[in-house]
């Protein structure tokens, strides 16, 4: 069975089962990690794009696993590719940073804020968690366009390592507006059929 | 200092997101780093700005920060020492 995730800042889908969650926004992601993942206690650091894009992997791999940690860590190595996608960029922290040094007299840059600066950073904590050795990479689109989401992971997979992909949309435009869908494609899947899937 | 301390633990807290972290969760003669509550580099940076930004110390050299960093009873004693705010 081909898993996937879609999840927003009211409601989360694994499946397209949807959970029972009595929160909204990032308070939700927070319950979805206490319930559910809750060993990873650097999740409360990172800011709130990482978080939607860390929840909605996990969601993803523990389905793809039936939960089983060891199991999920032998996928690792280089032959997974995490590959997203966004609108927003990572203009949420890069919003709150520009807040710490906006004003001269009360100027103090939050080193905590800044290293989440970068929409990539979700790539890397995803790969991290994991153990994926492969290409990460994470562009900004002017809006969830299939086809060229498609281009772009039939052209990762033109890298020989790479045998599977975990993709999919991860935006946030703040910690109430945000929005997952996750899948991941193997090698030689018909791409565009696949991202339908997550597209509802 | 009692009342620093808690303050510290406080503002530790909020400054490095330890959620489900409380202040009487915190021994303020364990270690800040490593084996104590476990901080990063990245860390060790805000708790620079937070003793600029609340208590007005600018600390010049990184290398003091081992020393006053090593718990919160330390943090607080420097504090109370070269605070200007």
């Amino acid at each position: 069975m081909k898993h996937f995730v879609v999840l927003n800042d009211k409601s989360v889908m694994v499946d397209g089962v949807p959970m029972q969650l009595e929160n909204q926004g990032m308070a939700m992601l927070n319950d979805v990690y206490r319930s559910k993942i809750g060993d990873y206690p650097k999740f409360f650091k990172m800011d709130a794009l990482c978080k939607v894009g860390f929840v909605a992997s996990e969601l993803l791999l523990k389905a793809e696993t039936d939960g089983e940690i060891s199991q999920r860590k032998a996928h690792g190595t280089s032959s997974r590719a995490v590959l997203l996608f966004n609108r927003s960029g990572s203009l949420n922290a890069d919003t709150k940073y520009q807040a710490t040094i906006q004003e001269a007299d009360n100027f103090f840059p939050s080193p905590a804020i800044f290293v989440y600066t970068l929409p990539n950073i979700v790539t890397g904590e995803i790969a991290i968690r994991n153990l994926y050795y492969g290409e990460t990479n994470f562009i900004v689109l002017d809006c969830m366009d299939l086809h060229t989401i498609a281009e772009q992971i039939a052209n990762a997979f033109q890298d020989s390592e790479t045998e599977s992909m975990l993709t999919g949309w991860v935006d946030c435009y703040d910690e109430n507006h945000f929005e997952a869908r996750m899948l991941i494609i193997n090698r030689n899947e018909d791409i565009l059929n696949e991202l339908n899937k997550i597209k509802q | 200092m009692e009342e620093l301390i808690l303050k510290l633990k406080q503002e530790i807290i909020e400054a490095l997101n330890l959620e489900d972290v409380k202040p009487e969760d915190i021994d303020e003669n364990a270690s800040l780093f490593g084996d104590g509550l476990g901080l990063d580099s990245i860390d060790a940076l805000e708790l620079i700005v937070l003793m600029e930004k609340n208590y007005g110390i600018k600390l010049s050299d990184p290398n003091q920060g081992k020393e006053i960093f090593k718990s919160v009873a330390v943090m607080a004693d420097y504090i109370s020492k070269n605070r200007t705010k």
